[in-house]
């Protein structure tokens, strides 16, 4: 038949050809208007829909993950919003290089994000320490030693269609959870605690630099050095 | 098969006085000479006291960048040295300014300050910080990795390294530390 049939023939022609025991006449309306799922499945399509990450980047990798941001690849299309807040952000991608200065701030900020979260390793670097893991004095051998990782992301750095694959994948995990599993799925111990006996001192690092004392006495003695303050012409060697 | 002429031995002599050298000299400061680089840049070697006065003097006589510093560790047993790499760029805008096209020979004087410590003696250098002040992180980054301590200068800590850092890693002897997050991941 070449033109569509209006609702009304449709229920005449099944009704004609669902003899003898006729079409179902009472669940129609409702399997045309209501769609049946479960409540874990509309709880995941809008988890995996709106996978948040957290706008966090240390070295190459992030370049081509800024790539994503822009209209070319543009990551928006899959629901990920990058968030400047860990509090508002349900994925951390690593990308780049974690050195041991780092490394706290790393697992301060995937501790700051709400649960459930999910982490992506992306790049060789963060996966085994990539080429620093030879002789590097400071980068960290895997990220997964200090947060756990659901998603290995192999390349130096991956494209950002390789991202996407990625994001793909985990928004498959995310779709296969379930509310009465939440649970266990939880992390515990999966990361190094060690209780640290530590007895705070003063921070070196206070955020003042051209403002320190130190800085200002240094300049006042600099400012009385006859050769900062003029210069002779010349003086031909 | 052997060469049938035997190849140019060369010959141990003294380095030449360079100019900067030699003006130095004029002026009555002590330094030692050093062997060019291998570009013909002028290197001398310079006690850790004299380095601001001569620093200074370079200067006053046009040296009025410091392009590099840095330092480097001479092996095993050997000594820690701190370089000041200056050129003088003022003589060379005015150069500039002047003509519209420079000549392709005309290149910048250069010289090559060396301040050599013992290893296991004192560690201490006048910093430069006075006179230039881009030898403010480059300072930092050499304390950082060789321990080598700029008195006077006005943030005399850690440039790349966590604060609380031990040791100091580009020295030959460092022995890395067995931190589980810096084992091998497989």
């Amino acid at each position: 038949m070449a033109e569509a049939l209006s609702i009304n023939a449709l229920r005449d022609q099944r009704s004609a050809s669902c003899n003898p025991v006729g079409a179902p006449s009472v669940t129609s309306d409702l399997s045309e208007n209501v769609i049946l799922t479960t409540l874990d499945d509309l709880h995941n399509w809008a988890r995996l829909s709106s996978l948040w990450p957290l706008l966090y980047g240390t070295a190459c990798c992030f370049i081509e993950f800024a790539a994503l941001i822009g209209s070319r690849f543009d990551f928006d299309r899959f629901g990920l919003v990058p968030r400047s807040s860990p509090r508002q952000a349900d994925l951390l991608i690593v990308a780049g290089t974690v050195t041991m200065k780092m490394a706290p701030a790393l697992v301060r900020l995937y501790e700051q994000m709400p649960e459930p979260k999910y982490v992506i390793a992306m790049g060789a670097c963060t996966i085994t320490g990539g080429m620093f893991s030879a002789d590097s004095t400071t980068a960290v051998r895997g990220v997964d030693k200090l947060i756990p990782v659901d998603l290995y992301l192999p390349g130096c750095p991956p494209r950002p269609e390789a991202i996407f694959d990625a994001v793909i994948k985990l928004r498959k995990k995310v779709g296969n959870e379930a509310l009465s599993e939440r649970g266990n799925l939880m992390p515990t111990h999966r990361y190094l605690t060690v209780p640290h006996q530590l007895k705070a001192v003063e921070p070196i690092v206070d955020g003042r630099y051209l403002r320190a004392e130190t800085q200002k006495a240094a300049l006042a003695a600099a400012a009385e050095l006859p050769v900062g303050a003029a210069i002779p012409a010349t003086t031909t060697a | 098969m052997p060469e049938d002429t035997a190849p140019a031995q060369p010959a141990i002599t003294a380095p030449q006085p360079g100019p900067v050298s030699t003006w130095l000299s004029s002026q009555g400061f002590e330094h030692a000479l050093l062997e060019p680089d291998h570009l013909g840049v002028e290197v001398i070697g310079v006690e850790a006291p004299f380095l601001p006065v001569i620093a200074a003097a370079l200067k006053a006589s046009g040296f009025d960048y410091l392009q590099c510093q840095g330092g480097y560790d001479e092996g095993p047993g050997g000594r820690l040295v701190s370089f000041y790499h200056l050129v003088k760029l003022a003589g060379l805008a005015d150069q500039s300014t002047a003509s519209q096209h420079l000549p392709g020979d005309v290149k910048p004087e250069e010289v090559r300050l060396k301040v050599f410590l013992a290893r296991d003696g004192d560690l201490t250098i006048p910093s430069l910080y006075g006179l230039f002040r881009g030898a403010d992180w480059q300072e930092r980054e050499t304390f950082d990795m060789y321990g080598i301590r700029f008195e006077g200068h006005p943030h005399p800590k850690r440039l790349l390294m966590p604060e609380d850092w031990k040791g100091y890693p580009m020295r030959k002897d460092y022995v890395q530390p067995d931190f589980y997050e810096m084992q091998d991941a497989y």
